[in-house]
């Protein structure tokens, strides 16, 4: 268990914290410079040195700064990629439900939206998938689209949060077999895949998927690349989540199961309402340290030909004549990174404190 | 009861599909024709070959040949579905049959074209591993590379080129292994390796990388052959229909015929020579080839005007003009009589 972390503390005592000794002095001296350097740099880069986004794009030939303009004709297309223009909204809506109910649960479990239960929320996923695919895709009165053009942000989406989403009940389940003790086989099975699954970097993983599950399939059917990566990450992703849920259960007592046997409670329902909330809200803060992880390695993706937003910005500036403006291009990549892991690790800060007050 | 009316449908349906395409195309165009779309696959990101616009469109000198066979086939070049997919998957998309072609630089290989599944029809790129150097360095050809240490994708035939290559002339080479491109590309630029081995057109799209590409030459010595071929899903008419396309193309060439000035050329048709009239006239060896194949009867005039020359095409994307700079004439891409691979067949 992490200790509560102390007070912050008060103003008046932050000189002596920041120089209060010699080295202590040194050491703020050289990092306030070092950022003030670097913040210096970043400004002008994207306000003093750069080119409105109202000039035509001549102006950017020679300039030092950021070339606005550079978003103005291709922020659209590292979104949506190749994905036909005229039905752009449809990536649009898909990227901004999975944004929001992704920020919902995250919302949820640090205590708020209170109105939301965990029930709803999770048929909201279950429901949320084949939509998803449907909005993406196309048939029943919207334009087929294939996979092969599905690219920057929904593809970016789609592998994170739903590989996430989809790997979370298979790592409880893993979770749970690995820890019951009545069928020793399911045990064992449930250890060697566990054990196998996070014994493979991730990017084996990811071209077994690619590579060899196509294999697996009858000959003339093809699975597309982004189906079969989405089925790598989610087998993947489920052994992390399993051994995150497993600390949980672990730190549990036996009496819990056996007071809750003792009242006349079925093992599903020992398991259901007694043991699986408590374990779960005890994992949470080791799951969202999986999720945040799981979350910036999707950007592996792009070694197999996936092009999701890390990717889109690179095609943008691969069109001749547009080279220079990588920087610009990254950078919108790394601020969107930049914000979505921020959020992901408040959640997390957010649950430790919870846990360190509840423990007191 | 129903199942007489279920068999009955099916019946009518067969019997509608079977009158509504023509008995002389294949599978693979009566599949195009039906879908009023191609479906072409190419490379997602090769500079001046295919790499999506703003709008996410393909662009590129490979982009037009899927244009090419649409305005072909379907009289319009903007219903070629023009997909980005890597270079495995774009060969076993093609034999499962959810694409009609490709146009993504494969070269054709015996073993390749062994394969039952694709059918390798025109090439229309002659490509070559070649060398990049330094302009600081002062060499003007490959043979004076001994001692040198090159760059090369590690576990490529670019290395067994070189290997081959550097063996047969009795020269020293050392190879810095570098397997990340983007890396490679900087080892070079900053001089830590003397020599950058690529596909030449590969390096002239690298070379657009570097800090100050005029700093940078490629050597004109070509030391493999890469015929880089558009693929076929095997039907004998689409494949007839490709071939053709890309004649007409060439043709056009050897009588400087452009997308800018087919008009003017068609309506002054009875003046033309004989070739030309047998290519665009209303009832030249075109029209004749269009009922055989179930192409649309002005579908040479459709290419040139749509699509343009094959010469047009190349300047457009990889052109002198473009920042790739590639003078077609110093190529093997040169038209024949120019002393170039690209050789028209007749069209009669």
């Amino acid at each position: 268990m992490i200790p509560a972390s102390l007070p912050p503390a008060v103003s008046r005592d932050l000189f002596r914290k920041w120089a209060g000794t010699p080295l202590t002095a040194f050491v703020s001296l050289v990092s306030a410079i070092i950022a003030g350097v670097v913040i210096w740099w970043v400004l002008d880069w994207i306000f003093l040195s750069a080119v409105s986004p109202l000039l035509p794009m001549d102006h950017c030939v020679d300039a030092s700064g950021a070339c606005w303009r550079f978003y103005v004709e291709k922020s659209r297309f590292m979104m949506f990629g190749t994905y036909p223009y005229a039905e752009h909204w449809r990536p649009a809506l898909v990227s901004v439900l999975l944004l929001v109910l992704s920020v919902c649960v995250g919302l949820r479990i640090t205590g708020r939206l209170r109105f939301l239960s965990p029930r709803v929320l999770a048929i909201l996923w279950v429901g949320i998938v084949p939509v998803v695919f449907w909005i993406m895709g196309g048939g029943a009165g919207l334009v087929e689209v294939d996979m092969s053009r599905w690219n920057g942000m929904p593809v970016l989406l789609i592998l994170s949060v739903i590989a996430i989403a989809l790997a979370f009940p298979l790592g409880v389940a893993l979770a749970v077999l690995r820890h019951q003790t009545r069928w020793p086989v399911l045990r064992r099975a449930a250890i060697v895949y566990i054990e196998g699954m996070r014994g493979f970097p991730m990017v084996t993983v990811l071209f077994v998927g690619v590579f060899v599950l196509p294999l697996t399939l009858p000959p003339g059917t093809r699975i597309s690349p982004v189906m079969a990566t989405l089925v790598a990450l989610v087998f993947f992703h489920a052994a992390y989540f399993a051994e995150d849920v497993r600390g949980g259960l672990q730190s549990l007592s036996a009496s819990q199961t056996e007071a809750a046997e003792s009242l006349g409670f079925s093992s599903v329902q020992t398991l259901r309402l007694v043991v699986l909330p408590q374990a779960l809200s005890r994992s949470l803060p080791a799951l969202v340290n999986s999720v945040i992880g799981a979350y910036k390695d999707t950007s592996l993706v792009v070694v197999l030909g996936i092009h999701d937003l890390t990717s889109t910005a690179r095609m943008a500036f691969s069109e001749p004549g547009w080279g220079q403006y990588a920087l610009e291009a990254y950078a919108l990549v790394g601020v969107w990174f930049l914000l979505s892991c921020a959020f992901l690790s408040w959640v997390g800060r957010e649950l430790h404190r919870k846990q360190s007050t509840k423990s007191h | 009861m129903s199942n007489i009316k279920t068999l009955l449908s099916v019946a009518a349906a067969v019997t509608a599909v079977s009158v509504a395409t023509p008995v002389f195309a294949g599978p693979v165009m009566d599949e195009i024709i039906a879908n009023d779309s191609l479906v072409c696959l190419v490379s997602p990101t090769a500079p001046g070959f295919s790499v999506p616009d703003s709008t996410g469109i393909f662009q590129g000198f490979n982009a037009d040949f899927c244009r090419m066979a649409a305005a072909a086939i379907l009289g319009d070049a903007a219903k070629a579905d023009i997909r980005g997919v890597g270079f495995s998957d774009s060969m076993k998309t093609i034999v499962a049959g959810e694409a009609h072609m490709g146009a993504r630089s494969i070269t054709k290989t015996g073993t390749r074209d062994a394969d039952e599944g694709m059918a390798f029809v025109a090439t229309n790129f002659f490509d070559g591993q070649g060398f990049m150097v330094s302009r600081s360095l002062g060499v003007t050809s490959a043979t004076e590379l001994n001692g040198a240490s090159v760059c090369a994708e590690d576990g490529s035939t670019t290395l067994l080129n070189i290997a081959d290559w550097f063996g047969a002339k009795n020269m020293n080479y050392r190879v810095e292994n570098i397997a990340d491109k983007t890396a490679r590309l900087e080892a070079f630029f900053s001089g830590k390796c003397d020599v950058y081995a690529s596909d030449v057109t590969a390096l002239s799209a690298d070379r657009q990388l570097a800090p100050t590409p005029s700093d940078f030459m490629i050597l004109p010595e070509v030391i493999s052959n890469e015929p880089l071929t558009l693929v076929a899903r095997p039907d004998q008419a689409f494949e007839a229909a490709l071939f053709w396309s890309f004649q007409v193309m060439l043709n056009a060439d050897s009588y400087d015929i452009t997308s800018s000035n087919i008009d003017g050329i068609v309506a002054d048709i009875d003046n033309q020579p004989p070739a030309v009239q047998r290519m665009f006239g209303a009832d030249g060896a075109t029209t004749d080839m269009a009922a055989k194949l179930g192409l649309p009867t002005d579908w040479a005039y459709q290419v040139i005007k749509q699509v343009g020359s094959y010469g047009e095409v190349f300047d457009r994307h990889l052109g002198e003009a473009t920042p790739f700079g590639l003078n077609r004439a110093t190529t093997p891409n040169a038209h024949a009589a120019d002393g170039g691979l690209m050789y028209p067949y007749p069209i009669r």
